[in-house]
């Protein structure tokens, strides 16, 4: 449990410590968040990083010429999946959000930890729904923090949205967070 | 006036130069933050126009709104937001 502030994506700490930079942090970070799991796939096809925006898949299904790959309408979609330490890394590291601001959105991300916590264990409530609107207006304040400043964090926020909701919406994944 | 003593004071005027844009960036930065912050606790401000570092972690914030604020740090690591009087 004690990892879920850590890993709930939502770690917003690093700075806020004021321990020295994390090398993850200076490392160029993969653009990709949210990606295909590595599950096996029946077509050895690589499979695009979900925050890859649509545009070239739009793209290509203007150009008549030419003719769509063959394994893809057959491929069935793989699972979502979290990197979340790349997550964390770029979120440690933006400087669209301030000191302050980090330790106050690091707050609110435990007290909706808890929330999910006291949930799970039937000492609130609190609905899911209830947690899921919660959950949305944090992602919305986070949004709102990065999507001038450091806007390709929050496409990768937004990408991941989902995935980080299914973690915490299912109790067995969330207890191994 | 010698020599050195006008290349010191050039050098002086040249390190003033770049020191207060500086020092106004960092106060701008704070500001922003704090604005967040406070924006983040659903407390009117609007935005801060100015900051008074009252101790380390501990900040008296005047809103454009005219809403003034504490902001602090407590011993728990919780950024607390108090409406001053």
């Amino acid at each position: 449990m004690a990892r879920y502030a850590a890993v709930l994506l939502l770690l917003f700490t690093a700075d806020c410590a004021k321990v020295p930079p994390d090398p993850r942090a200076s490392q160029p970070q993969p653009e990709v968040v949210a990606t295909q799991a590595a599950a096996p796939q029946p077509v050895a096809t690589p499979v695009a990083p979900t925050t890859v925006p649509p545009a070239p898949r739009v793209a290509a299904s203007r150009e008549p010429a030419t003719p769509p790959p063959v394994a893809a309408p057959t491929a069935p979609p793989a699972p979502l999946t979290l990197d979340l330490d790349a997550l964390e890394a770029q979120l440690r590291a933006t400087k669209a959000i301030g000191f302050f601001t980090k330790i106050s959105l690091k707050n609110q991300v435990d007290d909706l930890m808890k929330q999910f916590r006291e949930h799970y264990q039937g000492k609130t409530g609190r609905t899911m729904t209830e947690l899921r609107r919660s959950y949305d207006l944090l992602i919305m304040k986070v949004l709102s923090l990065l999507q001038d400043a450091d806007p390709k964090l929050a496409s990768a926020i937004v990408s991941s949205r989902e995935a980080i909701w299914a973690l915490l919406s299912d109790q067995n994944k969330f207890a191994n967070l | 006036m010698n020599k050195r003593t006008v290349v010191l004071a050039q050098s002086l005027f040249v390190l003033a130069l770049f020191a207060v844009p500086s020092f106004a960036q960092d106060e701008e930065a704070l500001k922003k933050d704090l604005t967040a912050v406070i924006a983040l606790q659903g407390l009117p401000c609007g935005e801060v126009v100015a900051v008074e570092e009252q101790a380390e972690s501990d900040y008296a914030v005047s809103c454009k709104d005219g809403n003034m604020y504490r902001v602090y740090l407590n011993a728990a690591g919780r950024v607390v937001v108090e409406k001053r009087k």
